[in-house]
Order: structure tokens, then sequence, then C-alpha cells
């Protein structure tokens, strides 16, 4: 490393000796807070986590009492958590294409520098700052099916009125057209810094080549913005399926729960029945699918390349 | 045709802006009518939707000045939770940061991967846990909860250790010719000299908290200390006929963000450019 060989050579090698250990000192002290925290609030509890989700753990009552597999068995059967896995996984499904394609849209629109695209990506960027609850609670309002905005508009196009969040059949669209609204913002700023790394000449030398402007996106944007693809999609997914805070305030997981995601149900087991171990084995559940369609997705995308 | 394509293009570029701040401006205007008005003019296409036909700042007032829901009281509560973690994410995690980015000492590589697997540790496994060690730890229904745990950003201390590796060593053994200790260093050449990676990390740090919305659900339950979202979900849901009261409610908790986005949005925009870079 540098620092040694810029000592003078007339300096005697006790001294290097000396700021070594003082390195080495300096490094202890500035590593032990984050270290410290580390251990205490993300791998003691992780590993107790281990622990609980083989209990029978209630904060309230009886003792925690060792049960085996019998959490992990339950959840096998447990319609409730089945029905939580499958609204996620709804969510999912829709919001990953249409995100996806919205925010790359909404990138390659403001790509180009121009008089309007600096203000227009702060604008486009703005929804992503609006916090959880008041995002939540203003279009809780704007859904409403006898004076909320949207239908006002739906109207005025001659649509049919449809009251979003209080049909079980609807709901969920309902979440899903908030989620997209508050994040494509969020994923534009990763297509655009994706954009960005394209080498211009690319495009030149094509255009020269007499390519046409969809032949340049299809055989050059396109297959450079794998490596962005794959993180938006991958990033996409967990958030997708890790989906609580808009459901909390938008819908509280009715109507008669068609809106209740995983972590929700996780939530709701945990804090409101007390059944600690038999939310946490649902968590360890959750983080193994989470883990495994990412392993997926980052296979899947290193291939094609 | 490349007009028609052109006229498309930003048809469609203002459409879009329309619908990310429609929802916003609307909350904004609505918040300044008094209630029976909010949702007289809302059957029909007019721009009495938005615009106020009467304006009152009676809403603010009456959220202001209220007793049940002291909205001050909630913003202060989350300006102190939030503004403390930013503090101690960027002391603590920076001063990590610079250890591993320039410091010689043994294990690094495996403490470095120690800290980084953590990144993939989920929250939500950990829930339960970490509720219970706030119980254990008497921390319940107390900002410590909300403060300590949150003072770790694994992400912080990776980012501040790619900015903190190109600072040149030359400048580092400059001050050490000067004698400063490495401590003195790390103070007053290594920080200033990170500036703009240390306002994108405070700036993450702060919007995220002031967002959290579960974990102040859980361990906090006296209603007066809770945080903003918190505060603005539980009143929307008992409140839930006074609109345009929420509406104003609203407002006062975004307004402060979005000035501070507004003022500091490109070391934000740099900070998820830099997280979508690390994928």
């Amino acid at each position: 490393m540098e620092l040694r060989t810029a000592v003078p050579a007339a300096q005697p090698k006790k001294t290097v000796s000396r700021f070594h250990r003082h390195e080495r000192r300096t490094a202890a002290g500035f590593l032990l807070p984050a270290l410290l925290l580390l251990l205490v609030f993300v791998f003691y509890p992780m590993v107790q986590a281990v622990v609980i989700s083989f209990q029978n753990y209630s904060l309230v009552g009886s003792k925690p009492s060792f049960v085996g597999l019998d959490n992990y068995v339950a959840l096998l059967s447990d319609r409730n958590f089945y029905s939580s896995l499958k609204h996620s996984f709804y969510f999912a499904l829709v919001v990953i294409p249409l995100q996806t394609a919205l925010s790359l849209g909404l990138a390659l629109l403001i790509q180009k520098p121009g008089r309007l695209s600096g203000g227009l990506r702060t604008i486009y960027f703005i929804p992503v700052i609006i916090s959880t609850g008041v995002a939540a609670t203003v279009f809780k309002l704007i859904y409403n099916k006898e004076f909320g905005l949207l239908n006002t508009f739906l109207k005025a196009l001659g649509l049919p009125v449809t009251s979003f969040l209080s049909d079980p059949e609807t709901a969920m669209n309902g979440v899903i057209g908030l989620g997209i609204w508050k994040a494509a913002g969020f994923f534009m700023i990763i297509f655009l810094a994706g954009l960005n790394n394209i080498p211009r000449d690319l495009y030149e030398a094509a255009h020269v080549d007499g390519a046409s402007r969809l032949q340049q996106f299809r055989s050059i944007t396109l297959p450079l913005l794998k490596r962005t693809m794959a993180f938006v999609v991958i990033m996409t997914t967990i958030d997708a399926i890790k989906l609580s805070g808009l459901v909390f305030v938008l819908t509280n997981g009715g109507p008669n729960g068609s809106t209740e995601t995983v972590v929700f149900y996780i939530y709701k087991l945990a804090f409101q029945q007390m059944q600690m171990g038999y939310a946490t084995a649902a968590a360890f559940v959750l983080f193994a699918i989470v883990l495994l369609i990412s392993l997926i997705q980052m296979k899947l995308f290193k291939e094609e390349q | 045709m490349k007009l028609t394509l052109r006229t498309l293009k930003y048809t469609l570029m203002l459409l879009l802006a329309a619908a990310s701040l429609l929802p916003i401006i609307w909350m904004v205007f609505g918040s300044f009518r008094p209630y029976q008005e909010l949702f007289k003019y809302s059957s029909s296409l007019s721009p009495h939707i938005l615009i106020p036909v009467e304006f009152t700042w009676k809403n603010y007032q009456n959220v202001i000045f209220s007793t049940r829901n002291p909205f001050l009281r909630f913003i202060g509560n989350t300006l102190w939770v939030a503004g403390a973690v930013t503090a101690a994410v960027l002391l603590i995690n920076s001063m990590a940061a610079f250890a591993f980015a320039k410091l010689r000492f043994r294990w690094k590589p495996a403490l470095f991967a120690l800290f980084m697997s953590a990144m993939i540790i989920p929250g939500e496994v950990t829930l339960v846990p970490n509720y219970l060690l706030m119980h254990d730890l008497g921390w319940l229904n107390s900002y410590k909860a909300l403060i300590i745990p949150s003072m770790l950003s694994v992400f912080g201390i990776f980012m501040l250790r790619q900015f903190f590796a190109e600072i040149p060593d030359e400048l580092l053994e400059a001050a050490r010719m000067d004698g400063a200790s490495l401590p003195r260093t790390f103070l007053s050449v290594v920080l200033p000299a990170a500036v703009p990676a240390l306002i994108t990390l405070g700036l993450m740090t702060f919007l995220g908290n002031w967002d959290s919305y579960l974990w102040p659900l859980i361990v906090i339950n006296d209603h007066k200390m809770q945080m903003i979202q918190v505060a603005i979900a539980a009143f929307s849901s008992t409140e839930g006929t006074d609109w345009s009261r929420i509406l104003a409610a609203n407002t006062i908790s975004t307004v402060p963000i979005l000035l501070l986005f507004l003022f500091l949005q490109r070391y934000y925009i740099q900070g998820i450019t830099m997280s979508g870079i690390k994928g």
C-alpha cells in the first residue's frame, strides 16, 4: 500500500510499526459501533428468529414451548396463508410488466436533454417521495365511487363507474394502481442511468448503417439494458412480494381479506393474534420464496446474455 | 409524419406529468376547501373540481390546534427521530466505511463479507425477534426503539466505502506527514472530501425514516408519541368523514419533505442511481 512506501527512507523502521499499530487500533475503534449494531440488531435477531420459528411463542399467556416443525407443517395447510401468498403474487405478476414498461417508457421520453426533460424528470419522480401514508389516504379518496376524482374522469370518458376498493374482485387492482403510481419514477431513474451507460457511437454507427429507430431500440438499447432490466425486475418482484405499507393504509387488508398480502398476514399473526412463532415461520417461508425467485431471475438474465 | 410523432410524444409526456402531479395538486387545493364544498363539484368535469370556490384556512387551524391529534407534535416527533437516525447513520457508517476503504487490519475481507451478508436478511424475518428484543430491553414505547436499531446502514457502508476508496492516498499521506492522527485525518480530510456522498446517504436515510410505518406502528403505542405516517393513517380511519381536514394534515406533512427533495434532488437521485449500479 502507498502509505508504507511513502514513508521517507531516513525514518527508522520503528515509526512504521508504531503507525501500523495506530492504524489497527483506529480501525478497531471505527468498526466497533457498526459491528455492535450488526451483531445486536441483525445477527442476534436472525438466530433468534430460527429458534422462535420452532416454538409456540406468545407474549401473552404461557411460556414458549418447543414444537419442532409444527409451525412449518401447519403453514402447509393454512388457507389464509395461501390466499395471502396468492394476493402478493397477483400484485407482483401484474405490476412487474406494467411498471417495467412504464418506467422504461418514462426514461426514454426524457432521456434526451431538452428544455422539458429536467423539469419532467422531477415531476415524474415526485410520487416516489410522497409518503406511503399520505399517498394511500389521498388515493382512498380518489378511488371513491360517488365523488372520487378517478370516477369523474371515467364518467367523462363514457366509461363505467367502479368502486375500486370496496369490491373484493377489484380491490387489489386499486392497490396496484397506487403501487405503480408511487414507484414508476424510482425505476425510471435506474433506467435513465442504464441508458446513459450505453455508448453514443453505437447509435451513430447504426444510424449510418440505415437502422431505423425501432431497430436501434431492439438491437442496441434492449440488449445493453439487460443488466439494468434484471435489477429492475428483481427489485420490483421483491418489493411486490414484501408489499405491506400501502395495504395497511389503503384497504387494511379488506374488503373481505381480498388485499391481505403475505407481510400483512405475518403482521396480523404476530401482533394481533400474538402467534409469534407461527408468524416467524411464515416469514422464513416468505424469505425462502423471495430468495428462490431472485436466484431464478438472476440465472435467467445471465443466460440470456 | 415527423411532426405528428413529436406532438404525440409531447402530449404523452404532459399526460404522464398530469397523472403524476394531479393527486398531489388535488390534495393541496382540497385542503383549502370547506368540508361541504369538497365533494360538491366533483361529479362533473369543471375547474372547480380542483380549484376551491370558497378558500379557507380553517382546516389547517383545526389540524394544528387539535389537542386530540396534534399534528405539529407528530411532525416534531418524526423530525427528531429521523434527524437523530440520520446523524448517527452518517457518523457510524462513515467511520466503518473509512476503516474498510483506507485502513489495514486483520480479517478485513471476512469482516466486510459479514457486513455485506446482512443485506440479504429481510426485515420481515427479524421483525418479531427485534420486537421481543425491544420488549426485553424495556425500549417499547420509547424513541430508542425507533432510533438505535436504525443506526446501522449496511448499504451506507458499501456506498461510502466506494466513495472513500477514490480519495487519493497521497492526500492521507500528506496529512500524516503533517503529524495528523488517523481520526484527525478522517475528520478533516476524508469527510470534507465526501460531502456529496454524505448528503446523498443522509437524504435517503431521512426520507426513509420520515416514511416508516410498520415499525413505529409496532413499537410505539402512546398516540402522542407516534410518527407522522402512522398518525395520518390512524387519523384518516377515525375521522373518516372529515376529508378536508385529512387533506390539510397530509399537506402539512408533505410540504417539508417536498422542499427538502426539491433543494437536494441531485444527491437523492445520485443515491438511487448508485443503488442501481450495485445490482
